[in-house]
Parts: C-alpha cells; structure tokens; sequence
C-alpha cells in the first residue's frame, strides 16, 4: 500500500489550531465542533449547568443534537450531528472497560436519535487532545477525512479521494499514513463506515484500535441504528485521531486511590474467576451461544423457535478450537483484563470483493453468531465468520442485517416473495452463500441486497405495496420496533424482556435490561410492581456506563465469588460500589448509589422526550411485533405445544381439549398482548410516565430535570 | 537467569530487606514500596518475584520483557498504568503503590540479599527450565 | 413435589442437586442454589440430596450484552 500516493492527493479545506486544553477531574470543559460544509472550525465551552444535568457521554451528544436539530430534522438534512463524546471516566486504564465513545445522531431507520457504544482508542484520544465531545454537522461536497492531531494541536479537514471505503483497508490506510513508525501505531484511531455504508441504511461506524502483537488495526462498531449511514452521507471517508503519550493518569482524577483499588480488585477477580464464570478472555460474548440454546433463548428461523440441534456446530468451543487466537490480550482500551474482543487471524475469505484475501476478523460475539448464524439457520462457523467480516468492512450492524435477512428468509419460505424478487437467489433458511451475496450487493447499492439494507420496517411496506402482501402477517413476523431491528434473544417467554426490547428509547436493543434470566428461569420477578422496578432499575443504571464512557460488560460478565450472599445479586453490589468509587475518584464528588440512578434518569427522561418532541416516543410506539410475545403461526404453536397448553390451563384457566390450533393461537395471543398493556401501565408508573409514555412535570421537578425546552415539549401531552 | 531464591524457614522476618529495598528504589523506608514483601508472624514468608514472566504477555502494550540476563523489566516510561499485571500475577508479587502510576517488582539486584541476616534470600542464577525448583 | 423456583416440579427418590440441574437443562456456568434458604456449595451438588417438600432455588445471574 502506498499510502504517499494517497496522502499525495490529499486537498487541504481548513486548519485550526489550537492548545489542548488541560484535563481535571475528568473532564476538559471544551468540546469540538466542525461544520463540514463550511468547513468551520471551533472550540465550545462546556457550561456548568451542561455539564452537571448532562454529566457526558451519551448525556452530551443528546444535548448538543438537541440544540442542533428542529423537530423536524431528517437524518440526512445537514444540520443532523454525528456527536461523539467519551464521558468524565473514559479514557482511566486501571478499571477495565473504560476505553468507550458514545456516539449520537438522527437515525435513518428511527428517525429519533440513536446512541450506540462504541470501543476502540478514539474516544480517549479525544479527551486527551483536550475535548470532552466532537460535534460533526454539515455535509461536504466531495469525499474527506478529519484528522485530530492532539499533540501538537492541529485539526485539518482533507479532501481524500483515493483512500478505500471499507473499514479493515481505510483504517490500515490511515493508521500507515499517520504513524510515524510501527512503534506509534498505537497510537492512533480511525473511525470509518464501509462501501456498503454509502447505501444501506443500516450502516455503522467502525473505531479501530492497532493491536500490537497481531499487528493490524482492529474494529470495533458503533452498530445500531445506521451512524455509518450518516457519516457516508456526509461524505466523511474518515475521522482520524493521534495521541500519543498515554499515561494511567490523563484524567487527572482527584483521588487516583479509589480508582486504583477498584481496578486491581477487578482484575485479581477476573483473573481468578473468569475461566469458571463467562470465560470472556478465552471466547467473549460467544460463551452464550450454546447456553441460549439450552434455555430456547437463541433466535432461530427469524425469531419463531429458542433452539435448534445443529446448534453445536457453532458452539463457543469451536470457535475457540478452530478459528480464533488465544493468549492475546484482546482489550479495546489498556486496562481491560476482561479483554472480551476476540480475533480469527488469517482467515481465507471464500467470496465477495476480498475473496482469497487472508485476513483477521474480530469475532465473533454472540450476536453476530446469533444473527448472521441461527436466526437465519445458517451453522457453519466459517461463514458466520466471512460475513462478520464483511458485515465490518462494508459497515454493516450484524445485528440489523441478521434480523432483515431472517425475515427476508421466512417470507421466501412462506411464499411472500420469490426468486423473481430476490433477483434469483434462493433466499431460505440455511443458504450462507445467499446472505453474503446479498452483502455484496448492498456494498454496491444493487439488487436485492440493497432492499435489505433500508431494514424490515421499509421491506414490510415494500412487501406489501409492491408484492402484496398481507401487512397484518408481516407485521406480527417483522422483528422490528422504531425501525430498529430486535437484536439477538427470543424474548417470548419473558413478559418483562418484551418491556426490556419494547420500552426502551431507541429501539429494541438489550443495552437497557436483560432480564430473561431474572424473569423467566429465576421467577424473582413474579408481578407486574417487580418487573416494573426491574424495568426501572436496569435501564436507569445502564444508561449510566453511556454518560461515562464505560463498557457494560465487566459488571455483570464476571462476579465476586460471593456475590450471591449479597442483598440484591442482580445488581452486583460491589460492582457497583466500585463505580461509585471510580466516579467519585475520578470527579472528586461525593455521589451514592442512588444519586448515580438519579444522573441517568435525568438524561432517560431527556431522550424520552427528545423523542416526543419527534413526534414518537408515545405508547402506540412502544408496541412490539407479536413474534416477540408469543406464538404467531401454527408451527411455532406446535412445536411448544406441551408448554402452551399447560400455561392456558394454569394462566388462563382454559381447557385447551379439544381446541384447534387457532383457536388456541388465538386465546394465547389475546392473554399475552393484554399482559403486555399491564406491564407497559406498570412501568409507565413506576417510571414517573403518563399512560400514554410521557415524563410528567411533576416528574421532571423531582429529579432536576425541569428545563424549560423540556416542559414545553410534555405539557402538549398532558 | 538471574533470580531471588527464597527459603522461609531461614526467614527471622527482621524486616532488613523491605528497608533496603524500599530505602534504594524509592528513597524511603516504607515495606509497601518494597519488591521484596515479608508476612511475618509464628511462620515468616517471603513475598517476591520469581521472574515466571506471565505478565509479559498480560500487558497491552508490551511494556514488560526479560533483559538479558533474564529479569523481568518494565519500561516505566511507555507504560500505561493499568495494573493489569497486579491483579493477573500468580505470586501476588507485583507491587503498586498510590503515590506512583506505574506499578514495581523485584529485579533481582541482590541488594536485599546482601543485607539479609541468615542468608534466607539469594541471587542465584537459575536455567529458565529449572523454574520448577521454586 | 419440590419448588425449584417458586413453581412446581416432580420429586423422585434420590434427586441430588446436580441431577436437577440436569434435569432443567440449568447449563449457565454463574448460577448458585439454595434449598430451604440454606446456600449449596458448587462441590456438594453431586451429594446434596432434595427432600420432598423443599423449596430450591437456582439462580442464574444475569448475563447478556
């Protein structure tokens, strides 16, 4: 690769200089902003206000989208925002999981904001070159790269037209071009989307990080909601940053103790316990595939059953065996001893624009085996790999693109549409060559594949409209909400994961409560009050790692080993300790547990109503698919028969003898949606919502939220 | 390589180690900042690294290696400070303390060695095989 | 009959607390069991015998993400 040539062909649009500023307890107080269209740059003020009701992170990018937007922006008008903010603990490296960006912007398959969380060394780099968020508006006319030079303080805006689109080749690109040598490859991270990005509506942002010892720059993806869609419609190529000079102190924290003895604590535990617990360092997120199964919680054929006996062929331990590289430390930030980021090395692609190519590949995560693999009965570990691959490199969210191609799959199944609309292909269950082709189709905007890029809320519509279908079908078989995509767990069997997926802002993403195994297998949360609380609790404490630039994963995929004598093994009691000692060592505050529950809150709230304010954000937009509550066709109906018959005896006090399928399809359907309306009152309440989903004043006023651009939204609706 | 062998039994626990090491790496007389870390009480055991090297590959960014005679350094400079190789050494004798960001081990100087009583420690130089005499 | 999380579930002679976890198909390596309230250590579930009438729980910690 000759990276001369192309940074040869750069064309210079804006320089801004600048002097880092001085990071304190966390934060700098100067955020970024570059408007791309008139290639201005400019340094911002964090006001004090801001920064106490939006803390950061997620909080910040909302806030400034906020401001940045009308009601009714679209996502591809320019004064939509791609905000990336880390957040006041991003960028510590004793805690593990402290490396994350929180990214944020109007979603082309919502139309409400996105916030997805993101590894990588991007969103410490920022912090340390002195910018606690980067704001991106406008559009530029001819394809560029940002560069972020946070040493000497330089910003440039390029146009780059011969750099590569695809996320493996740019950031290789880049990382080359702006290192000075191997040694300061690591320092350096590049965010990119990928050629099917400029397309497909579920685009998604890469953020690299250079792995020293495999010697190549890894991507990590902001996945939901279609960011890389965004980024390539602005024609941004890339964002680059360099930093060099890490440190285990950048953040100035006011009591680096704290800090220090929560991290060591973590990664003694991890090191003891890990490989009897999640065994993240040996597989990652993939440890479940096999475990969902057991629990017919793993999606298999578009959502209609939880298991399937080819299963094993795709089980952690084979990925483990065959494909990927053990005894690496595969942190996306220093610091993470969980370390759940795992690669295929030299891996020979069999199809697509890189075919023949040898090539590493992160994964795979559960989700991505769960998606691309078992939803769509596919169980071949090799081309769950291969189109993990080019679901990255063209910018792709696995997870959007799994549950599309699922749908897609059962409605050729089911005669819905047929190989005169697929464009020829075959498109059932179990065909992996017809997935990655539709791949490469959507990385050149053709065919088929570019349909499935725009997500099943638009190929519903499209069925309907163009190739009559019957939408009632559709729509109880589409597994999306919003617009989004459900991601990767069955939730029928459990009411309260139905509110976890349904009852969330932006979409049915388990980021906010997985609570399947608390529900579902434990019965620990029996009432609607209790799964009410549960709905109340998790999503408010999750929220909390997108203000702070942490990863999820260290809370509660590894355990104290006496965890269970807790008062509340849920929630991991000493986890959470230890982040209220990391927040209050980091900003020198004095919060509790609670008053961490109230910073998330405030900004939950916020987002609400930042979707009502956009027209959504109502009860009727928190209705979910029925393919997620219960048994939709005959099939799935029989297949669980035993257990659908027993519940309608001792639900329902139904006598299922004698009964036709349907009519038990039926009175099962209209038992669960109603079930479904009592937990959504249920959480609404406990929540501080109207019936109808909105955040009351009264509400508001008590956790410091009564802003007035907030209540002018909700007094509308009350 | 070179390493610090250790016979408990010898050990009187008079501190005298600690105090050297401590007093030559970081000017002072504090056991918390001494590589070599005796638990003293009826049976006295010595704490110290025995150059097993696990946290080389613990590290992300390869800040720790053996030099030549075997030891195993960390480049303090280049590194990050997450304390990784804290919490993952199988001896527990990789040392932090708050008032430094980077953590500290034994490297086998010897100099405790030459201060100790009843030659509980010493330097020896060992094949990387013969490990398992430890 | 036992109670293995709040609902019914079929004694048998001789059921050890790993022969129900069998049972259930409870796989998921971050659970731990009581009976009765009591903790049952990991080591003991091959000889911890279930008496009819007792009230087990297993609890998996969540996981997910």
């Amino acid at each position: 690769m000759d990276v001369k040539a192309l940074k040869a062909a750069h064309k210079l649009l804006a320089e801004y200089k600048y002097e880092p500023a001085k990071l304190k307890k966390g934060y700098t107080d100067k955020t970024l902003y570059i408007n791309i269209g008139d290639n201005r740059i400019e340094a911002k003020d964090v006001p004090a206000s801001m920064k106490e009701k939006f803390i950061g992170g997620k909080g910040y990018g909302l806030k400034y989208l906020w401001d940045a937007t009308t009601p009714e922006t679209k996502w591809n008008d320019p004064e939509n925002e791609i905000v990336i903010a880390g957040g006041p603990l991003c960028g510590i490296t004793q805690y593990p999981g402290a490396g994350k960006s929180l990214v944020v912007t109007i979603s082309p398959m919502t139309d409400i904001p996105i916030d997805s969380n993101v590894g990588g060394y991007f969103g410490p780099y920022l912090k340390f070159s002195g910018w606690d968020a980067l704001e991106i508006q406008g559009k530029a006319k001819e394809d560029i790269i940002i560069y972020i030079d946070g040493n000497n303080g330089v910003i440039r805006i390029d146009e780059a037209p011969l750099e590569a689109i695809d996320g493996h080749v740019v950031s290789e690109e880049l990382t080359e071009m702006y290192a000075d040598s191997e040694e300061d490859k690591k320092n350096i991270s590049v965010i990119s989307a990928g050629t099917a990005a400029n397309h497909a509506n579920i685009g998604l942002l890469n953020f690299s990080f250079y792995d020293i010892r495999r010697r190549v720059a890894r991507l990590k993806q902001a996945g939901r909601g279609g960011i890389g869609r965004v980024l390539r419609d602005k024609k941004i190529k890339a964002i680059v940053i360099k930093f060099k000079g890490t440190k285990g102190d950048l953040n100035k924290p006011a009591n680096q103790s704290l800090i220090n003895k929560a991290g060591i604590k973590l990664h003694k535990q991890i090191h003891d316990y890990d490989d009897v617990q999640c065994r993240m360092r040996q597989i990652g997120t993939a440890n479940i595939i096999e475990v969902m199964d057991e629990y017919d919680l793993l999606p298999t054929h578009n959502y209609q059953y939880g298991n399937h006996p080819d299963t094993h062929k795709i089980a952690s331990n084979v990925f483990v065996e065959k494909y990927i590289t053990q005894g690496m430390p595969d942190g996306c930030w220093f610091g993470c001893s969980l370390s759940c980021a795992k690669a295929a090395d030299n891996f020979e692609l069999k199809t697509g624009s890189y075919k023949g190519h040898k090539v590493t590949i992160d994964g795979p995560e559960y989700e991505n085996a769960a998606g691309l693999g078992s939803n769509c009965g596919i169980f071949d570990p090799e081309m769950i790999l291969e189109a993990n691959f080019y679901c990255d490199t063209y910018g792709v969210d696995t997870i959007s693109f799994g549950t599309i191609c699922a749908f897609a799959m059962e409605c050729y199944e089911r005669g819905i549409i047929n190989k005169e609309i697929t464009g020829g292909l075959e498109l059932k269950f179990g065909n992996a060559i017809a997935q990655l082709e539709l791949l490469h189709q959507m990385s050149r905007g053709e065919g088929f594949g570019a349909l499935i890029g725009l997500g099943v809320k638009q190929l519903k519509r499209i069925f309907v409209e163009e190739h009559g279908a019957d939408p009632d079908f559709l729509n109880d078989i589409g597994m999306e909400q919003k617009g989004l995509e459900v991601s990767e767990y069955l939730p029928k069997e459990s009411l309260a994961q139905q509110g976890g997926y349904g009852l969330t802002n932006k979409g049915p993403q388990h980021d906010e409560a997985w609570l399947i195994f608390m529900d579902m297998v434990n019965n620990q949360i029996p009432t609607f009050e209790d799964k009410a609380e549960a709905l109340h609790y998790f999503p408010m404490f999750r929220t909390w790692f997108g203000l702070m630039g942490l990863c999820k994963l260290p809370w509660n995929d590894t355990s104290p080993p006496d965890n269970h004598l807790t008062d509340e093994p849920a929630k991991m009691p000493e986890h959470v300790q230890h982040y209220v000692n990391i927040y209050n060592g980091v900003t020198g505050s004095n919060i509790d547990k609670d008053e961490l529950i109230l910073q998330s809150e405030r900004i939950y709230n916020f987002q609400r109503i930042f979707n009502i304010r956009r027209g959504k954000g109502l009860r009727k937009h928190d209705a979910m698919p029925y393919r997620a509550i219960g048994p939709v066709t005959f099939e799935e109906y029989e297949s669980r028969k035993e257990r659908y018959d027993q519940q309608l005896k001792d639900l329902l006090d139904y006598n299922p003898e004698g009964k036709t399928t349907e009519e038990k399809i039926k009175i099962m359907r209209e038992y669960r949606l109603n079930q479904y309306e009592l937990l959504t009152d249920a959480v609404y309440k406990r929540r501080g919502w109207t019936p109808n989903g909105v955040p009351t004043i009264e509400h508001l006023s008590k956790i410091g939220m009564e802003l007035p651009e907030l209540v002018e939204v909700v007094k509308n609706h009350i | 390589m070179k390493i610090l062998v250790k016979n408990d039994d010898l050990c009187i626990g008079c501190g005298a180690c600690e105090e050297v090491c401590s007093t030559a790496y970081f000017k002072e007389n504090n056991i918390e900042k001494s590589c070599i870390q005796v638990e003293k009480g009826e049976d006295n055991k010595i704490n110290v690294c025995n150059q097993c090297g696990v946290c080389i590959d613990i590290c992300p960014v390869m800040v720790i290696g053996r030099n030549k005679s075997g030891v195993v350094r960390i480049n303090k400079r280049d590194c990050v400070g997450c304390f990784m190789c804290v919490g993952f050494c199988p001896e527990l004798s990789m040392r932090q303390h708050d008032d430094y960001i980077e953590p500290f081990k034994c490297v086998a100087c010897g100099l405790c060695a030459r201060k100790c009583p009843t030659a509980a420690i010493a330097i020896e130089d060992v094949e990387k095989e013969g490990k398992e005499k430890l | 009959m036992i109670k293995v999380n709040s609902k019914d579930f079929e004694w048998e002679e001789g059921l050890t607390v790993q022969k129900l976890l069998d049972k259930k198909k409870y796989t998921f390596p971050k659970i731990y069991v009581t009976i009765n309230g009591e903790i049952v250590e990991k080591e003991e579930y091959d000889i911890t015998l279930i008496k009819d009438g007792d009230d087990v729980k297993v609890i998996h910690l969540l996981a997910g993400g």
